[in-house]
């Protein structure tokens, strides 16, 4: 081994063990947070307590999983009809420089108008994101445009804002609407 | 109505479908991506809606979408429950795995003696067709397990995550919440592994293969590329399923582990066909027999070299009391049998290293198992698959034979030894003198040949000599016709059979060539005859079409136009004629002894008849016509029951001691290059296999 690379390896093993750190399991998962909401209103999720929350990430641009995902969940809000005022589905921009308020209301309107869209800086949903565990990242497109790769599981959030399941994308609506009846039950 | 449903591969847009009621595709280009939300705008709202109504009448319509057949129904049909078999693929592998509570537990723990199904998933996977894809199946199958007892009861669903670092204990806690709601009936546990470094080893054992995905300038993208794979494991940790995307669907996976379990109650019980079934001969199993090949639900019945359980026979005693049946045994005055002899003949008939490449031995054409020929193909092939123009013969009672060859062109076997080891196409040796060459050098023959040849060495005599003992011991006999027709026992053959020998001799007259004496017989006449085969292969007459199985249950039609043009001609062959050069021999070939015959399909000199029936069929025709068709084969007008009784009588003609001669040769030492070996590669050092 020749004296640079000696010098070399005490930093590399830094460099990972940092890594290595960062990701361990220290933080709790989810968690309260604060975003804008499609009506350009500030947004904490502790507003939500008592109620079931359905949270979902993408972007208005997704040309495939978020479309289906949000019909998913307009399926869900549809068939629990009686249960409304109990439940309440978010969905998170990871692409706030192009979906503004605006056009996230227009957005989620076309699925289900009950479902919130929320947005904000840059950072605010990189942070919520971490919180949850959400993987994305932008996909240049040559000639222009980007999407946004990211991982789409459905977050369940209990009446006192804590995580209680990851739901995996790929369940089936009736999953769902069995999960939340569940969940609504033994709430009393 | 239209039903559009978009799909898609990670973040890549993709092809969109619109399936209408006259069930015509119609493609439509991928959404549009940047600048284009306007255009979205207006079509998303009639898109949605067109989505809600088909999730919401989900029964009615039908889904079209450009994902995995997992996520859809199955488009053919499932074989029936137990129809099949799912050997072992293999040992599932074990290892440390953290459960949700986040304790140790072994994989093999998990499995707790169900059948299992193992998917390697991550929780930030984001393609459809990846891990959403197995959670999706899963779920289907869970809800299968919520109507049906039985599988809930000893089927487990489990999902191992191979992302430690993102997928904690407390993450798949957060997936396993989702059945605390939602229908705890169908066990389905999400386990992780406590560092990428204890993941490491399952993930191997399991062949997965895992890389972190990076986009064209090499930058890592968040997520993996893998290949999904779902396990389906036995309680013996045997796998017997691997499903890969084009195969991962619940009622697929839900039938073959219905079709395991069900053969597991049925115990040891085999499904599939019984190879020729004659108690005498247990051990004569052609490997692929080919027998109910043309069916899917054939198997094989191969057995594997180290399976085989050998027992040495005292060879001299049974050649020197041959068999009830046969006439005593003609030993040639010069070559008298002795045990030395013997064994060194068997040792040299199982030995590869007497072909020029080290690769071939006389018991490759005249397997033990099979008959002493070779059950699984028509004409013999022999060293890097050279094609050999006629069917190997059998070799039991060979000492019999006045006449070797179809063509009967030898005399006795210490001479005809030499026709197989030089052959070009069949253990192609250059010359007599490079094989006896060899086998001077080769230190386990070192003194063989002198110690049972009064001090003589290795020469074209010894050789020819011991071989041709070991294949003289191979006498068979004391078959069930035998110790009826011999020796008076009334119940050692059906009925059926009785009147197939009556016809035999009778209306059928095959005993004019095939001859029975009054204290033995041979079924034989050591002459040649025309049966028309020979005539029919040398006109070329081939019918226009041939079936082909290129698989069980799978047979095509082949136009002979492609078979010429991709096949070899075959070779010419005219039988005696090549011996004696008499026009009048054309397509004569030698009478085979009819001993052991249901034991050494295929039959005829080219192999060309599969099944007794089939040969029984043939000469009821009266043999194929032609100026030189031997005068005894003619149209016998039998009847179905008559065939039948022929095949019947001829099924009686397997002798006793069949197992007894395959055992023996299963015991015999199998030659192969070893250290110190002269090699067949331009005298280089040998190669140990």
């Amino acid at each position: 081994m020749i004296p640079s690379q000696q010098k070399l390896l005490p930093i590399l093993l830094f460099v990972f063990l940092s890594i290595g750190m960062a990701s361990a399991d220290s933080e709790q998962l989810g968690g309260d947070f604060s975003l804008i909401d499609h009506n350009n209103a500030s947004f904490q999720l502790h507003q939500l307590q008592g109620k079931l929350v359905l949270l979902s990430f993408g972007y208005t641009y997704c040309p495939d999983i978020c479309p289906t995902e949000l019909a998913k969940l307009a399926v869900v809000f549809d068939t629990l009809k009686d249960q409304t005022d109990r439940l309440q589905g978010l969905f998170i921009s990871l692409d706030p420089s192009r979906d503004t308020p605006q056009v996230l209301r227009d957005y989620v309107g076309y699925f289900n108008s009950g479902i919130v869209g929320l947005t904000g800086s840059e950072a605010a949903v990189d942070q919520v994101a971490r919180q949850y565990r959400v993987k994305y990242q932008r996909r240049e497109h040559e000639g222009g445009g980007y999407t946004i790769d990211h991982s789409a599981n459905l977050y369940l959030i209990d009446q006192t804002g804590s995580l209680a399941a990851v739901i995996p994308y790929g369940m089936p609506a009736e999953h769902i609407v069995d999960l939340l009846r569940g969940m609504l039950a033994g709430d009393g | 109505m239209t039903i559009p449903v978009a799909c898609c591969t990670t973040g890549m847009v993709s092809i969109l479908y619109l399936e209408t009621v006259d069930n015509k595709l119609y493609r439509v280009p991928g959404w549009p991506r940047l600048g284009a939300f306007m255009v979205l705008r207006f079509i998303l709202p009639l898109f949605v809606a067109l989505i809600m109504v088909s999730m919401v009448a989900a029964d009615t319509s039908k889904i079209s979408i450009n994902s995995a057949p997992g996520y859809g129904e199955l488009t053919y049909q499932l074989p029936e429950i137990g129809s099949y078999q799912l050997p072992a693929l293999g040992k599932a592998a074990n290892g440390e795995v953290l459960i949700p509570s986040g304790e140790r537990r072994m994989l093999h723990d998990l499995f707790s003696d169900k059948y299992v199904l193992l998917a390697f998933i991550y929780s930030t996977c984001s393609d459809v067709n990846g891990c959403p894809l197995t959670s999706h199946v899963f779920y289907k199958i869970k809800s299968a397990m919520k109507r049906d007892p039985q599988l809930a009861n000893s089927l487990k669903l489990i999902s191992l995550s191979f992302d430690p670092e993102i997928d904690t204990p407390s993450v798949m806690k957060l997936y396993s919440n989702n059945f605390r709601y939602a229908g705890s009936v169908g066990e389905w546990q999400f386990v992780t592994t406590a560092s990428p470094q204890s993941l490491e080893p399952i993930l191997k054992s399991y062949n997965q293969v895992i890389l972190r995905k990076t986009d064209s300038k090499g930058r890592t993208q968040p997520g993996y590329s893998h290949v999904l794979r779902v396990f389906l494991i036995d309680p013996q940790n045997n796998i017997r399923n691997i499903y890969s995307v084009d195969f991962l669907h619940h009622d697929l996976i839900i039938n073959d582990v219905k079709t395991i379990i069900q053969q597991a109650q049925q115990g040891s019980e085999k499904i599939g066909f019984t190879a020729v079934s004659q108690q005498t001969a247990r051990l004569s199993k052609p490997g692929d027999n080919k027998h109910g090949y043309e069916q899917s639900s054939y198997v094989t019945d191969s057995l594997d070299l180290p399976l085989r359980k050998g027992q040495a026979a005292d060879l001299l005693s049974i050649a020197s009391d041959p068999p009830l049946g046969l006439p005593a045994l003609p030993v040639p005055a010069d070559n008298p049998l002795t045990k030395e002899k013997i064994e060194l003949g068997r040792k040299l008939f199982y030995d590869r290293r007497l072909s020029l490449n080290d690769t071939f031995s006389c018991a490759m054409c005249h397997v033990p198992e099979q008959g002493f020929t070779n059950n699984e193909l028509a004409m013999a092939v022999g060293i890097e698959g050279r094609s050999v123009r006629r069917n190997s013969p059998t070799v039991y009672n060979a000492a019999y034979q006045k006449l070797l060859f179809h063509d009967g062109r030898e005399e006795n076997l210490e001479q005809q030894v030499w026709g197989p080891l030089l052959a070009k196409n069949e253990m192609a040796n250059p010359s007599v003198g490079f094989v006896l060459n060899k086998v001077r050098q080769i230190e386990d023959y070192s003194g063989l040949f002198q110690a049972a040849f009064d001090g003589k060495g290795v020469s074209m005599e010894t050789l020819g000599k011991a071989l041709a003992s070991y294949q003289r011991t191979l006498v068979s006999a004391d078959s069930p016709f035998d110790r009826w027709h011999y020796a008076g026992d009334t119940t050692a053959v059906s009925d059926s059979a009785k009147r197939g020998f009556a016809l035999f001799t009778g209306k059928a007259g095959c005993v004019a060539c095939h001859t029975v004496g009054q204290q033995s017989a041979l079924f034989m006449d050591d002459q040649l005859h025309n049966t028309g085969i020979g005539y029919r292969e040398s006109m070329g007459i081939l019918p226009e079409k041939q079936s082909l199985t290129v698989a069980p249950g799978v047979t095509i039609d082949i136009d002979r136009a492609i078979i010429d043009q991709v096949g070899k001609k075959p070779a010419t062959d005219v039988g005696r004629y090549e011996v004696t050069q008499n026009p009048h021999d054309r397509w004569k070939y030698k009478t085979p002894s009819l001993r052991n015959v249901a034991l050494t399909a295929p039959y005829m000199h080219n192999g060309s008849i599969s099944t007794l029936a089939d040969v029984v069929d043939f000469y009821n025709q009266g043999g194929v016509p032609n100026e030189l068709l031997d005068p005894r084969i003619r149209p016998l007008e039998l009847t179905d029951q008559e065939k039948q009784d022929l095949v019947e009588f001829m099924q009686s003609l397997t002798g006793s001691n069949v197992d007894t001669l395959v055992a023996d040769a299963f015991a015999a030492p199998v030659g192969d290059v070893g250290k110190g070996d002269p090699s067949w590669v331009h005298g280089s050092e040998v190669e140990v296999r």
